[in-house]
């Protein structure tokens, strides 16, 4: 089954390439001319060599047609049969010998049972190949590969790509249908030349595309993170194999893996969805239950079964974020599921399967934590064959300008409305942002947040200098205020997070809405009451209103994602 | 040596071939460039190589440049040699070309020679076998000569296959004629071919004629091939007068009227036969090479086609002859050819 999908690909490749190199060379082989003197290897066409009678003459034959080009002269025929087709050979030899005395026609038998199996044409006519004779100081092969079937001609493509003909190829085409009796077209098409540059370039257009997608479309300028992506991008359609993705919170891990996923589907290299979980925000027999399963009653509170994100994953690609936070347990039972693609869910009898892809984020040193005894070394092993190191924003500073303007086009996306920035602001934003002031604690991440703070806070979606300055305050009391930092640190945010709407509805937030919700948690979590929190976070706009009900309208927002305040503060249940 | 420019005039295959006849009988080697340098696929192909074989051959030439798509040929023939050849063309392309290249030495050679040529015999573009038997060879054999010609098969495009026999007994030198009569028309004959197709065809081109000449059914012939190696077709119609016989020929073709075939050569035939003149278009370009290579002779023609002006200009260089060449009162041209 596999082979024939694998060779209807390849059929399908062949093709594709075949036609491009025929467009390309179309018309520029006015005549071909070798001083040797050209020897053609081809098989005889069962279906398309086929005819008796006067009126065979009427029908293009591929390989009589061959040797009636006016402009191209075989010196030898080597026309290769399957012993039953016999009299066709005796016809075709004829009919050649007659058209073209210059020719010398040889045969040779050649013997698989069934022109489809790929296996017994290959060898065959590798065995051809290799017993062959070739003088190429005094002949020039040409391999003829429009007759036979797709699998020979794939196989005579292979041999020749892989040089055990040493021979260029040729194709030929018949005439238009007005003129069924003429000879048609040849081209003749080498392999080894540059001529395939531009189906080289149309891979390469490919592979740009795929690296920009990675990049989401970002025009990024840093050296170094360019040449990660690229790499990213090789091993990312050219591996099934676990990714670790390293780097600071922020860094883009999460978002990278979400791409990574998108690029492999749009490839057809897998199917399944893209499940992700940070694992900071599961311990336990919730972590356990989260990531394998359970059935109904295994533990306290295991009402109903679940099916785990191992699960949801089959087929598809499995992110694990801030892998060194999983239990020891739960790294047991993830490495036996890369291994053996099975596991066992909580409280189950019998195994499961799911066949998914991984890659896990982290911003640990995991060869640390295995000195330490808790990160497994097998699981590292297992997971660290492509590690790539995602460096933070500080390291990536000619980059803010590009991701700035990424974000704004985002947002303004969201928003629906046109975001501009006035010169001055930008130059205002971006001076403070490449400054030593400005930390980027929380890399991108902070980016992005800013970002959406001043398109929201835009008057007519114009960033003006004053909602820049604002912001910079804002930035700096984030990351230079001891006190606020340590009470609220991004991951706090979003275990709150987590810890409130569950995080499968979390993980399944978009940016957007949750680097919002995030900071609005955060204003929440260190205000004393609703109003209190509302007047912060509609401190500018509260002015302009005649009613002014922050309270509600903080309410209604959280009541959007179903969060009440109470739980925020803690005070329920 | 001589330098030709291949591309000058026509500019085709014919430069080529005038040249390789004209060198094999003087024994003036000649460099020709820029062969067939203006059309799509320039350069010498199959046939053309053919006819330079067939050439070096009989000449025991040393040639350089033989190859396809190449546009330099130099030719140098060292003897002479008449006998028995085997010349075949590929890619059913016409054998009578080959004959052509090599027959003006061969006329005056010092012994007799039989040629096998083997490919097309009956080609658009090419004299067809039954021009060459029943036109041009009785005249060449008016000239000294004596050649017989004889159809073992026809062979049509594409399949080819055909196959004739030139045999020639030469004379020491060619004498020159003077044909300016036709004199009056003592037969006429239509005749249809068929290989491997219906007869049918035939039918119908024959009824064309019938009418449009208003000739009756005697003149009328259906010659059914059944050993030919594909399928062909073509009409001919001879018209034999006092002094010449003058054939036409149309080619059928996939995609075009039987109908429309024969009245291409009822065409030909009229205006030949309106002209009163006695050579033909056709002939006149292939009686050119043998009445200058004679030094001698002179013919009314209907006209000049660009073959045969460019022929005439490859002849100068080879012969000391001079060309005179005027347009009659009535019609047609005088051809006058002197050493």
């Amino acid at each position: 089954m596999l082979t024939y999908t694998v060779l209807y690909l390849l059929t399908l490749l062949f093709k594709a390439v075949l036609s491009l190199w025929i467009s390309s060379l179309e018309n520029k082989l006015k005549f071909m001319s070798s001083t040797n003197g050209y020897v053609v290897i081809g098989l005889l066409g069962p279906t398309l060599d086929s005819g008796k009678g006067a009126e065979r003459w009427e029908r293009w034959r591929p390989t009589v047609a061959l040797c009636r080009h006016e402009n191209f002269l075989i010196k030898r025929l080597e026309l290769l049969y399957q012993e039953k087709f016999k009299s066709l050979l005796e016809i075709l030899v004829e009919d050649i010998k007659m058209i073209s005395p210059e020719t010398q026609v040889k045969t040779n038998v050649i013997d698989f049972e069934d022109p489809w199996d790929f296996e017994q044409v290959y060898g065959s006519l590798h065995d051809f190949a290799r017993k062959y004779e070739f003088k190429t100081d005094k002949e020039d092969y040409l391999i003829h590969i429009t007759t036979g079937t797709h699998v020979a001609q794939i196989c005579m493509f292979l041999l020749t790509e892989s040089h055990y003909f040493p021979a260029k190829l040729i194709q030929t085409s018949p005439p238009s249908k007005f003129h069924t009796e003429d000879p048609g077209n040849f081209t003749i098409i080498d392999l080894d030349l540059s001529k395939y540059d531009r189906i080289a370039s149309r891979f390469n257009l490919e592979q740009v595309e795929s690296i920009s997608f990675l990049k989401s479309g970002i025009e990024t300028k840093n050296r170094q993170f360019n040449r990660l992506i690229e790499r990213i991008e090789q091993v990312a359609i050219s591996s099934k194999a676990p990714i670790l993705l390293m780097g600071p919170t922020g860094a883009g891990k999460s978002n990278l893996a979400k791409r990574i996923y998108e690029l492999r589907r749009s490839k057809h290299l897998l199917e399944g969805r893209f499940v992700d979980i940070n694992c900071a925000t599961i311990r336990g027999d919730a972590a356990m239950s989260a990531l394998f399963g359970h059935v109904k009653g295994s533990f306290t509170g295991a009402v109903q079964s679940r099916p785990g994100l191992l699960r949801a994953a089959d087929g598809g690609l499995l992110f694990l974020d801030e892998i060194g936070e999983l239990g020891l347990d739960e790294q047991a039972m993830l490495l036996r599921a890369l291994e053996e693609k099975v596991f066992m869910p909580m409280g189950a009898d019998t195994e499961v399967s799911s066949d998914f892809q991984l890659i896990a984020g982290t911003n640990r040193d995991l060869a640390l934590q295995v000195r330490e005894g808790k990160f497994r070394e097998d699981l590292l092993a297992r997971i660290n064959l492509w590690t790539f190191r995602l460096p933070g924003l500080k390291d990536r500073l000619e980059d803010v300008e590009p991701n700035l303007n990424y974000e704004l086009e985002k947002s303004a996306q969201h928003m629906g409305k046109h975001i501009t920035i006035s010169k001055e602001a930008r130059e205002k934003f971006l001076r403070f942002a490449v400054s030593s002031e400005a930390v980027w604690s929380g890399n991108f991440r902070d980016l992005n947040a800013a970002v959406i703070r001043m398109a929201t806070l835009a008057l007519g979606g114009r960033i003006s200098v004053e909602v820049v300055e604002e912001e910079i305050e804002r930035l700096r009391a984030a990351w230079h205020d001891p006190k606020e930092q340590a009470a609220y640190s991004d991951r706090d945010a979003e275990l709150l997070l987590e810890s409130l709407i569950g995080f499968d509805a979390a993980a399944e937030l978009d940016r957007f809405d949750r680097v919002q919700l995030l900071d609005v948690l955060q204003v929440c979590k260190q205000s004393n009451s609703l109003s209190e929190a509302g007047r912060t976070l509609f401190a500018s706009s509260r002015g302009q209103k005649k009613n002014i009900n922050d309270a509600d309208r903080l309410r209604k927002y959280l009541a959007r994602f179903s969060i009440r305040w109470q739980q925020i503060k803690g005070e329920e249940e | 040596m001589l330098t030709i420019d291949g591309s000058f005039g026509e500019g085709g295959g014919q430069i080529l071939r005038t040249a390789l006849g004209l060198s094999l009988i003087t024994g003036t080697p000649f460099k020709i460039e820029k062969i067939r340098a203006k059309r799509s696929k320039p350069g010498l192909m199959r046939q053309h190589l053919t006819a330079v074989n067939a050439a070096a051959k009989v000449g025991a030439a040393d040639v350089e440049g033989a190859a396809i798509g190449s546009q330099t040929l130099i030719f140098t023939p060292q003897n002479l040699l008449p006998g028995e050849y085997s010349f075949a063309v590929a890619t059913a392309g016409s054998a009578t070309l080959v004959l052509q290249t090599v027959l003006p030495a061969l006329l005056s050679a010092s012994a007799s020679s039989k040629l096998t040529l083997e490919g097309g015999t009956h080609n658009p573009f090419a004299p067809p076998f039954d021009f060459l038997a029943k036109s041009f060879l009785p005249l060449i054999n008016r000239m000294g000569p004596k050649i017989t010609a004889s159809l073992i098969r026809p062979g049509f495009y594409p399949a080819g296959g055909g196959r004739f026999v030139v045999e020639i007994e030469p004379v020491k030198s060619l004498s020159g004629f003077d044909l300016l009569q036709r004199g009056e028309i003592i037969a006429k004959r239509a005749k249809a071919m068929v290989a491997s197709l219906p007869t049918i065809i035939a039918e119908k081109e024959l009824k064309v004629i019938a009418h449009k000449m208003s000739w009756d059914s005697s003149c009328l012939h259906i010659e059914k091939i059944a050993n030919s190696a594909g399928p062909g077709n073509i009409v001919t119609i001879e018209l034999e007068s006092e002094n010449i016989c003058e054939v036409f020929t149309g080619f059928g073709e996939r995609g075009v009227k039987s109908e429309d075939v024969a009245e291409q050569v009822v065409k030909m035939a009229r205006r030949y036969l309106v002209s009163g003149v006695p050579v033909g278009e056709y002939l006149t370009d292939q009686l050119l090479v043998p009445l200058a290579i004679a030094g001698e002779g002179s013919f009314v023609s209907i006209g000049l086609s660009r073959h045969s002006t460019t022929n005439i200009e490859i002849i100068k260089k080879f012969l000391g002859v001079t060309f005179a060449i005027s347009q009659l009162e009535k019609s047609g041209w005088l051809i006058e050819i002197k050493k």
